[in-house]
């Protein structure tokens, strides 16, 4: 389990995690979201330890993560970066070497892969000389490529084509269900959404909201989505513990808190004209996303 | 894993790195063999041939020095003086006027012009006899004496006939090695110079190509920031030496075959020194060099940031230079002990001034310490400035974020 404990980071002015507190269990894929500025670079730079934190501690089963825990954590830096004039396949076995795999062990799961991610072709090519996408590729392997036990992606979905999203989407789903535990920030909530069994949502330096993804949908408040064919002047009579988030395209989204009843606004909404449809639904993962945030983000 | 194994990792990629640019390997090629044809041109040109003389003789039938002379000359001043310079050919001239215009017309063909009991006129610009030349000095004593023995002229070839006095030499400093000393003295001190401030260069474009293409951050999740710099200047220290030997070997291999023996013995231990000294003078600059490139993440600002460095090495080539000059001064030696100017100044006085061998030694102590003791600033500062992308980073906020 990785434990990220009472994390404190300062730049100058700027506090970039305040008592930031994240545990992610072997086999978990957790999501880790937030607005652009909350810490989660400089958490998960802390993680691996690429920066050391003012205060809290990092610890990997129990132990606090030193030189020993940093060569089994597969990293991924928002600022992608590989050396531009050295060959795909040399590359990876050097970066593998270097978290301690000997030459032949390294060899290996370099080809492995080169062949996983389709790049067996780009094998002896300089990595300058590759497209952006299968660039991407290479530093996914270059996380992958000495068998980590915890995986550290910083926005690992960014600038990746549809098909790129589902091959990097297959491989975390494989390597979670082989026991390795798997964060990745990024700022597509359907995406983690769909992927992640849960969510850290971090605001401000610090995590606001946290746990299986199911389950915060299931306590988030329901949205009732309405459209009526008529004045949508209804909503102002909405009852208590009812709050209008969203209108698009006729479309009224109205959250509905725990003591809320649906039956009641659909009623209101039916007085306002004809019914065009009516969907009752567990809250969107950026919903809940909204509103673990609502103070600071414009609706 | 060791330290030593990641080190060695971190090396070997920038080794095999920079051996297969074309570029590198070809320029260093070329440059290697236009200096070994150079180091072959005096053998090809017969310069070291003994049995040739290295400078034409005068021909024996050539024309006798035409001599002016004002006024008479008398039997014992002309065989002092053709004792003196070697035969002449006398030839009047009407008086010191004349003689002068003759001396500084553009068809002159006298070597001077001597006015017997008064004095001797030359011009610059005489091809045997210049004003206070060794010549010109004898003409004007060869004068004298004839003058004296006026009455007794045989007597002038017998007293420039008296054996002089023996000149002895002592000490063992052959002339040709003093001159060969000092050719070293001065090629080693361009030739440290040259290599530091390329080496120089090179580390700081390969902290730059880390830091600039990002890789670093994925460095350093896993290798320690010191290890990794450790490893890079190893590595790109390796490098230089290689291209080092590969530049100077062949051309010194050829110099040592086809002219060996004209080459003094007790300089080839400079060329020990000199590569002594580039070691020592390396690990010093190499450290300023990859602490300074952590703090830039473009090429072209390179050159900028490592002016601090640049300035240091070079002074320590000027102070090497005003060494040559003075050897054995306060100066040289002092400077032969401030770790920056050390490897220019110690490299000095070993060619020129024959220090102890345990300054020679506490010289380099003194400098490799420093180096060691900048590691760990260059080290800090390494560590601060390298994931800091963008603009400069200041050196004390790198200093103060390592």
């Amino acid at each position: 389990m990785l434990v990220l404990e009472q994390l404190q980071r300062r730049f100058g002015d700027v506090i970039a995690l305040d008592r930031l507190d994240l545990e992610v269990v072997a086999g978990e894929l957790c999501g880790f979201v937030g607005p652009n500025g909350a810490g989660k670079t400089t958490a998960m730079r802390c993680a691996v330890g690429v920066t050391t934190p003012d205060a809290g501690t990092v610890a990997w089963e129990g132990r606090a993560v030193d030189l020993e825990v940093r060569r089994r954590i597969g990293y991924m830096p928002e600022e992608r970066g590989l050396y531009p004039r050295m060959r795909v396949a040399e590359q990876l076995v050097y970066l593998a070497r270097l978290h301690g795999l000997r030459s032949a062990e390294a060899a290996a799961n370099v080809e492995f892969w080169l062949d996983r991610l389709g790049l067996t072709a780009r094998r002896d090519s300089p990595v300058e000389e590759l497209s952006l996408g299968n660039q991407q590729r290479v530093q996914l392997a270059a996380a992958l490529v000495h068998d980590p036990v915890l995986l550290i992606l910083d926005e690992p979905f960014s600038g990746l084509d549809p098909i790129a999203v589902d091959v990097m989407s297959e491989v975390l789903l494989e390597r979670a269900a082989a026991g390795v535990a798997v964060v990745f920030s990024s700022h597509q909530l359907d995406l983690v959404e769909d992927l992640c069994r849960s969510v850290a949502v971090v605001d401000a330096g610090r995590v606001v909201l946290r746990g299986d993804v199911r389950e915060l949908k299931r306590a988030g408040d329901r949205r009732l989505r309405v459209a009526v064919d008529g004045d949508p002047g209804w909503v102002a009579a909405l009852p208590v513990d009812t709050e209008v988030v969203a209108r698009a395209n006729g479309e009224v989204t109205v959250a509905l808190g725990a003591e809320a009843d649906p039956g009641e606004v659909i009623e209101l909404a039916r007085a306002g004209g004809p019914l065009l449809h009516v969907r009752l639904e567990e809250p969107r993962l950026s919903e809940l996303f909204r509103d673990a945030l609502q103070d600071r983000l414009p609706r | 894993m060791s330290p030593g194994t990641t080190v060695r990792l971190i090396a070997a990629r920038e080794v095999r790195q920079r051996l297969r640019s074309k570029l590198f390997v070809g320029t260093t090629l070329v440059i290697s063999a236009l200096l070994t044809v150079l180091a072959a041109l005096p053998a090809l040109l017969g310069v070291f041939d003994p049995d040739e003389p290295a400078v034409d003789q005068p021909a024996e039938e050539a024309d006798l020095p035409r001599l002016g002379v004002v006024g008479a000359m008398s039997v014992a001043e002309r065989s002092a003086i053709e004792a003196a310079i070697g035969p002449i050919e006398v030839v009047e001239v009407a008086d010191v006027d004349a003689g002068a215009a003759a001396l500084t017309s553009a068809t002159n063909d006298l070597v001077a012009v001597v006015v017997p009991g008064e004095r001797v006129l030359v011009a610059p610009s005489g091809q045997l006899l210049r004003p206070g030349s060794v010549a010109a000095t004898r003409v004007a004593e060869a004068l004298a004496l004839g003058e004296l023995f006026s009455e007794e002229p045989d007597r002038v070839g017998e007293v420039l006939a008296r054996p002089s006095l023996p000149v002895e030499e002592v000490g063992d400093v052959d002339p040709a090695e003093a001159t060969a000393r000092l050719v070293v003295a001065n090629l080693g001190v361009v030739f440290l110079f040259a290599v530091l401030i390329m080496y120089a260069s090179m580390i700081i474009n390969g902290v730059i190509e880390e830091k600039g293409s990002r890789v670093v951050e994925l460095l350093v999740a896993t290798v320690p920031v010191r290890w990794l710099m450790t490893g890079k200047l190893l590595g790109l220290g390796i490098v230089g030496l290689l291209q080092t030997l590969t530049l100077f070997a062949p051309p010194l291999a050829v110099l040592l075959l086809t002219a060996g023996e004209a080459i003094p013995r007790g300089v080839g231990g400079l060329g020990v020194a000199i590569a002594g000294w580039f070691v020592a003078g390396y690990a010093l600059y190499a450290v300023i060099a990859a602490g300074l490139g952590s703090l830039v993440s473009r090429p072209e600002e390179a050159q900028a940031v490592l002016t601090p460095a640049n300035v240091l090495m070079i002074g320590g080539y000027l102070v090497g230079f005003l060494a040559i000059n003075a050897p054995s001064s306060t100066f040289a030696v002092v400077a032969s002990f401030v770790p920056f100017s050390a490897p220019y100044a110690m490299l000095v006085r070993q060619a020129l001034a024959a220090p102890a061998w345990w300054e020679v030694a506490a010289a380099a102590a003194l400098t490799l310490s420093s180096a060691a003791a900048l590691t760990v600033v260059a080290a800090r500062i390494y560590e601060g400035g390298i994931l800091r992308t963008g603009a400069r980073v200041r050196l004390r906020e790198a200093w103060r974020a390592g």
